[in-house]
């Protein structure tokens, strides 16, 4: 699928600004935003509900903008999945194929079939409201299945589950869409869902796209500031950049590849991961005192200040009790770490 | 062990209890009267009534000395069926239309369809016969139908708008990106989830038109008499106890009809899970 320039406004709002994402066959693209980045625009231009102010968008290379919703071939599983509640089971899952004209013995082989692929086959009778949020999520890709879609769109499909369950359904699609080779679109706000789920994730903030890329491009390497504050925790060193590395406010200098004019003052974006405590003074790290320790399941968040006020947070693997490290103490990188560095100006 | 309940809830509990029994009295008293009194023994309308038989029952069967009152009870239905039906038609098609529509000029329209519930029945009776005379019609049966229909028109457009706002607006484009056309989501999709607010406002419309007095009283005749005015004309005259015998028989059918589409709509609500 390829979306070229796609621009929607509502009004005066514009929702989706001159947005470009090809989306390669049998790959899961993730649109990851706060609400009103644009993400569901995007997806609801692509099934055909909202026309767009211009753009185009192709499925296998052919045009689609004219096409009205019900002959785009686009599977959609809806946030509230939107199952038809007169409907038993089974005719939700055969409402695309009566749809579209198709009777008969092979309507119930293909439903009995698609049934059978999500685990579902003992349920075909139940009315949507007899069932558990996860088997209706079950349905609902079902039904949408049935028409052999080009590409799946995936509107917040896990948000309504319990987070016990949210995991299994993650598997479970991610299982699904490998076996049938299926191109998917998923829409979510949730980052832990886009890097489980996705083979890219488009980071989307006021209607354009921040960063493409594969979940550890995007969360190792934000290409903005923006990026780097809504995927995953990170800390922000305040610094000045020099020739071939950073001063630190918190004073310490480290080496580091960069493309900002030396003199010029930024902030480093690191990961809690990425840092660590040490007892050694070396010229790359900086004193801190401890002001937090709590144990996170394997692992130890702590939170230490550095000398400038600056309020770290990092985690390390815990063995045993929390002990808090005995005489003066210093954080550094951790070896191999290489923090993005972004100028002070720029916008979050 | 039994909680000790409060103060606060026990005076809750009373006042409750007794806004309940005094609706109950006040709603449902009358019709036990009214009842009683349909089998009295006596020649005239007296509570407590005077021994028990069923000939004013009789009486109002007896096809030659009640023929006007069975005349003006057969129009009442005629008019009512008429009346429910096409409101039924009209009114699920406006409140469709209306669902689709936003901004002032729908609100608008809503509120027109909507005006016959708030403007006094009587004046819209006068009116409506000073209109109709104007143009030249006479009294008929199916000027009541006209006039009935403005007045019923409101209660469908209601039960039918409410079932259609409750519909997930995700269920239409679900059916869309299915491939489904329009005309199949309204078939499959839409239809079915409104028919009990379809059944509701028609049985609503019907039992509306067989109770409308102050539309009936203007555009009425002496050959298009109407079951509500006659009962009027009869208890103004002579007091005849048919009157409780015909009360007593709508009492009876509005229950057995309020049954059925409890059985009915009932049974769509369990459809639907």
């Amino acid at each position: 699928m390829d979306v070229d320039a796609l621009t929607v406004r509502y009004g005066g709002f514009t929702a989706l600004d001159a947005v470009s994402l090809t989306v390669a066959g049998g790959e899961v693209v993730a649109l990851l935003g706060p609400s009103g980045c644009g993400k569901t625009t995007l997806l609801r231009t692509v099934a055909g509900f909202i026309r767009q102010a211009s753009g185009s968008v192709r499925i296998d290379g052919a045009g689609i903008d004219d096409l009205p919703a019900n002959r785009r071939r686009v599977g959609i599983v809806f946030q509230n999945y939107a199952l038809f509640p007169h409907m038993s089971v089974a005719d939700n899952v055969a409402y695309g194929l009566h749809a579209r004209g198709e009777k008969g013995a092979h309507v119930n082989a293909r439903v009995a079939e698609l049934l059978e692929m999500v685990q579902l086959g003992a349920l075909a009778k139940r009315r949507p409201a007899q069932l558990s949020g996860g088997q209706q999520q079950r349905v609902a890709l079902a039904r949408a299945l049935a028409i052999e879609p080009s590409i799946l769109l995936l509107d917040e499909p896990f948000a309504a589950l319990d987070r016990s369950l949210r995991l299994d359904m993650q598997i479970e699609i991610k299982r699904l869409q490998r076996q049938l080779g299926l191109t998917a679109i998923l829409v979510t706000h949730d980052q832990d869902e886009a890097m489980s789920v996705a083979d890219r994730i488009a980071v989307m903030k006021r209607g354009r796209i921040e960063q493409l890329g594969t979940p550890v491009e995007v969360y190792d390497h934000p290409a903005t500031p923006f990026v780097a504050g809504f995927i995953g925790t990170t800390n922000r060193l305040p610094c000045l950049a020099e020739a071939g590395g950073v001063a630190l406010a918190a004073g310490a200098r480290l080496a580091l590849a960069h493309d900002q004019a030396p003199g010029s003052a930024g902030w480093l974006s690191v990961r809690p991961e990425q840092l660590m405590l040490t007892s050694e003074a070396t010229p790359d790290a900086w004193a801190v005192t401890p002001a937090l320790a709590v144990p996170l399941g394997a692992l130890t968040v702590r939170e230490v200040r550095c000398a400038d006020g600056t309020l770290l947070r990092l985690t390390e693997p815990r063995r045993g009790a929390i002990r808090d490290p005995a005489g003066p103490i210093f954080c550094r990188l951790v070896p191999g770490a290489q923090p993005s560095l972004f100028s002070a100006n720029e916008e979050e | 062990m039994a909680r000790r309940r409060s103060p606060a809830e026990i005076s809750y509990a009373l006042v409750i209890g007794g806004l309940a029994a005094l609706a109950l009295v006040i709603l449902v008293g009358p019709v036990l009267v009214v009842l009683a009194t349909s089998f009295t023994d006596s020649r005239s309308i007296r509570f407590p009534p005077q021994g028990f038989s069923f000939r004013w029952y009789e009486l109002l069967l007896d096809e030659v000395r009640s023929r006007p009152i069975h005349r003006a009870a057969g129009n009442t239905l005629h008019v009512a069926a008429l009346a429910a039906g096409l409101a039924t038609l009209g009114g699920t098609g406006a409140a469709l239309a209306l669902a689709g529509l936003r901004g002032r000029w729908a609100r608008l329209a809503d509120a027109f369809f909507m005006s016959p519930m708030v403007l006094p029945g009587l004046a819209f009776g006068l009116a409506a016969l000073m209109y109709f005379t104007l143009l030249g019609f006479r009294p008929s049966l199916e000027l009541l139908v006209c006039g009935h229909l403005i007045v019923v028109v409101p209660l469908v457009l209601r039960t039918v708008g409410a079932s259609l706002s409750q519909r997930d607006p995700a269920l239409l484009d679900a059916s869309a990106s299915l491939g489904a056309s329009g005309f199949h989501t309204f078939r499959r999709v839409t239809l079915p989830l409104i028919a009990p607010g379809i059944a509701a406002g028609a049985f609503l419309a019907f039992m509306a038109s067989v109770d409308n007095v102050p539309v009936s009283l203007f555009l009425s005749s002496a050959r298009t008499d109407m079951l509500p005015i006659r009962m009027w004309g009869m208890m103004e005259s002579t007091l005849d106890v048919r009157v409780a015998a015909v009360s007593g028989t709508l009492i009876l059918v509005a229950f057995i009809l309020m049954l059925v589409m409890e059985r009915f709509t009932g049974l769509t609500r369990r459809m639907r899970g």
